[in-house]
């Protein structure tokens, strides 16, 4: 059994180097669009994005704030406007991505105990941007805010500290934990790439028994296991698991070190949670190529079965925001426990014991599957044997 | 010019025919833009993030940690869980039952009250985006309206009526006003230009492995031939059926979906219709010259599968332009979606207009008469070779 076995493996790392549809998706693809993720979020920050300022007041404090919103990282003061009609229009055409409008009079106000309104307008339709600029611009408009209320108490005679106190009671320190930056980068590019070698491994191995069929190589394989449909889908898992390994160390041994701030090698931890996806994977693609024998057709649905894998993980919109049919659609996917179990182990660098749940779930995948793909090729194996016979 | 005509109905019925007995291109263009359509539009229907859940270890127990709980748990992001302590509190995050904490320390409410700062300290799970931004966001503004209230108190016991006090609280205001996406929805953004890529993509795959069978089982000549011979009717006879086929689609998605997913639709639909029929008609070259690379109409399929998010993320849509490296801006502007998303994002939800987007518009023109000459040239060469072997 452990020679057909190694047999089998030794044919079918032939047949990945020499299958185009094997080698493109297994050992070209990965490398170039891996690359290609951690290249375009290689500036990591959205940085310097055009802003008018609609500047009413023309005073000290105006040209004050102006300075310390054009400081910022994601604020880069462009245009000048003279009137809400025109501001609007900027945003509009896209000049702009968002304004700041001062009112007049707005340093007589703040002196005459009137309230002011700074207004903050930004393009939401692209919400990314937006939230950005209005996250920098608010702590600059009230960090200046809160300046005003202290130059205003010391002048009453209150010492420095207790103004301060005043000014804000309650002091609140916030700790980003795991990307204190919120670094695009180190945050999406893991995630992405983990979802697409799910999708490689897939778009893969659904081609892996019914290509036999369709190349006609089905009779010699089936000799060389002894007729039994156990040694095939050993054999062939083994040498998958292999080349998403060699995958592996090209992620976690340059990728991510390089380009995305995580550390030489990952962790056993994380290897472990990538080696049970992958025989996931593995068994939900042979399952498919041992059920469906039209290669198109098996090609199809590992393309419709894999594609919304990322966004229902749940990784960058969350999971209990989503309607409850499509979070059990989620849970059929083996990215979905492998990214929460990521998450713990990659970012938070937690040990295996708090991915137990994760880990199950990816062993579910496997338990249920493969000796349902075991059934599927047994007969088609036995079929093949009465024909021959 | 009628013998055109004719010759480009020819090529659209053979076209629905090929499709007709094709499973993988039935699945492909008849069945997958309606599925993934509602799948993805689900996926966002509910839009915002709500009821993060966030622990909470309070130390204090005292009436101004209590409000400030119960004002925190009031708000639509925020969940808050208890927690026994602050150790309680980090095991809950570690496993994944919450994402963050807030820890109050004891004697909060004292020194608020001797006009000392109080700490407490929120930690969040940053490696989740959205909710950890959100509920940052969130606790600072609920810090910050606790601390005016206490300001308001301090000026009213310094003599000011409520009206004055209120004014000397908060002397400088921030007026946020989001435009043309109000509540600022992450979904809200995402869906419009998620249904638009869905048509992109469908198309590009159908197409493309339209062109491969052809090119699989030698077909190009004779595709040529139902053209009259002319390379240029072939394309357009082939992409006629394609067009007319994602034209209904598009309609279908900007009302049926846009309706149910309660989409606003700012813009002209003139507008939109014409950007539309622009982008399809760059994508059909696009596609006629992907499907010609490709040896098999499978391996068409696979390698276009991982397209959709390098695509989408060069787009400039998730991820703004100027913010890609440089060589990224180029392979950027080399995509019809780059332009196509600009138009169609602020018509839809801008309001704008075409003349508002007239380099968009131009850079399509630019991309369509480019990929016009890949997909003639790669044609001709199909068929010559082809031409040739069956000789």
């Amino acid at each position: 059994m452990l020679r057909a076995i190694f047999k089998i493996t030794i044919r079918e790392w032939k047949r990945i180097f020499s299958l185009p549809e094997h080698y493109l998706v297994m050992l070209v693809l990965p490398p170039l669009l891996c690359f290609l993720y951690a290249y375009i979020y290689n500036g990591q920050f959205v940085k310097d994005q055009p802003v008018a300022i609609w500047d009413e007041a023309h005073s000290p404090l105006s040209r004050k704030f102006t300075f310390m919103l054009q400081e910022t990282e994601s604020i880069n003061i462009t245009q000048q406007v003279n009137n809400e009609a025109a501001l609007e229009k900027m945003i509009q055409d896209g000049t702009v991505a968002a304004a700041i409008h001062f009112p007049a009079r707005m340093d007589d106000h703040i002196k005459s105990r009137q309230p002011v309104y700074i207004t903050v307008y930004t393009n939401t339709a692209s919400v990314v941007t937006a939230k950005l600029i209005y996250k920098d611009a608010a702590k600059v408009l009230l960090t200046a805010g809160s300046g005003v209320i202290l130059q205003k108490l010391v002048k009453t005679g209150m010492p420095t500290g207790k103004a301060m106190a005043l000014v804000q009671p309650i002091k609140l320190s916030t700790y980003f934990l795991y990307n204190p930056r919120y670094s695009y980068q180190q945050y999406l590019v893991p995630g992405l790439i983990a979802v697409a070698l799910q999708m490689m491994m897939i778009m893969v191995t659904v081609l892996v028994l019914n290509m036999e069929v369709k190349k006609g190589t089905i009779g010699a394989l089936n000799i060389l296991a002894n007729g039994s449909a156990s040694n095939i889908l050993i054999g062939k898992t083994l040498a998958h698991l292999s080349i998403a390994w060699i995958n592996y160390i090209m992620v976690t041994f340059i990728l991510f070190p390089l380009m995305a701030a995580g550390q030489i090698g990952g962790s056993w931890g994380l290897f472990v949670i990538f080696t049970l996806l992958m025989l996931a994977c593995i068994s939900v693609g042979m399952t498919v190529s041992a059920i469906v024998d039209d290669v198109m057709v098996a090609c199809d649905l590992g393309l419709f079965y894999t594609s919304p894998a990322f966004v229902f993980s749940g990784y960058t919109f969350p999971r209990w925001g989503i309607p409850w049919y499509d979070q059990y659609y989620a849970w059929i996917m083996p990215s979905t426990p492998f990214l929460d179990a990521f998450f713990k182990v990659y970012f938070m660098q937690l040990p295996l014991s708090y991915v137990y749940k994760e880990m199950g779930q990816l062993l579910l995948f496997v338990i249920i599957t493969f000796p349902l793909a075991i059934l599927f090729l047994q007969r088609k194996l036995n079929k093949l044997r009465l024909q021959h016979v | 010019m009628f013998d055109s005509f004719r010759h480009i109905i020819r090529l659209f019925l053979r076209e629905a025919k090929m499709v007709a007995h094709d499973h993988s291109l039935l699945l492909t263009l008849l069945i997958a833009p309606l599925l993934y359509a509602f799948f993805y539009g689900s996926l966002y229907s509910y839009k915002v993030e709500e009821k993060v859940k966030l622990a909470v270890a309070d130390d204090d127990k005292s009436e101004l940690s209590r409000a400030f709980l119960q004002q925190l748990n009031k708000m639509q992001i925020a969940d808050v869980v208890g927690a026994v302590n602050l150790s309680d509190a980090q095991e809950k995050m570690y496993r994944g039952d919450c994402q963050g904490y807030l820890y109050i320390p004891d004697g909060v409410q004292k020194k608020v009250l001797a006009l000392q700062q109080g700490d407490i300290v929120l930690a969040v799970n940053a490696a989740r985006f959205l909710p950890s931004s959100e509920l940052a966001g969130a606790v600072t503004k609920l810090a910050m309206t606790v601390g005016a209230g206490v300001r308001l108190k301090y000026n009213e016991m310094q003599g000011l009526n409520t009206a004055m006090a209120m004014q000397e609280t908060q002397p400088v205001n921030l007026d946020y006003r989001p435009l043309y996406n109000t509540r600022s929805s992450y979904g809200a953004f995402l869906l419009p230009g998620l249904l638009a890529l869905i048509l992109q993509q469908t198309m590009l795959l159908g197409l493309a492995g339209s062109v491969a069978l052809d090119k699989q089982r030698r077909h190009i000549p004779e595709l040529v031939r139902t053209g009259g011979g002319s390379l240029s009717t072939a394309l357009w006879g082939k992409g006629l059926f394609y067009m007319i086929l994602f034209f209904c689609y598009a309609c279908f998605f900007m009302t049926v979906n846009y309706a149910t997913l309660d989409i606003p639709f700012r813009g002209r639909v003139f507008d939109v219709a014409v950007a539309f029929i622009l982008f399809f008609f760059t994508l059909i070259p696009l596609g006629v010259w992907l499907g010609s690379l490709f040896n098999s109409q499978l391996l068409a399929a696979q390698l276009l599968a991982f397209s959709t998010y390098p695509i989408f993320l060069v787009s400039g849509y998730a991820w703004p332009y100027e913010s890609l490296p440089v060589p990224m801006q180029w392979l950027s502007s080399m995509v019809p979606t780059t332009p196509f998303l600009h138009i169609y994002q602020s018509i839809v939800q801008s309001g704008a207009t075409l003349q508002q987007n007239v380099p968009s518009m131009l850079h399509l023109l630019a991309l369509w008469a480019f990929y016009v000459l890949l997909a003639l040239l790669s044609l001709r060469r199909l068929n010559k070779q082809q031409q040739a072997l069956s000789l």
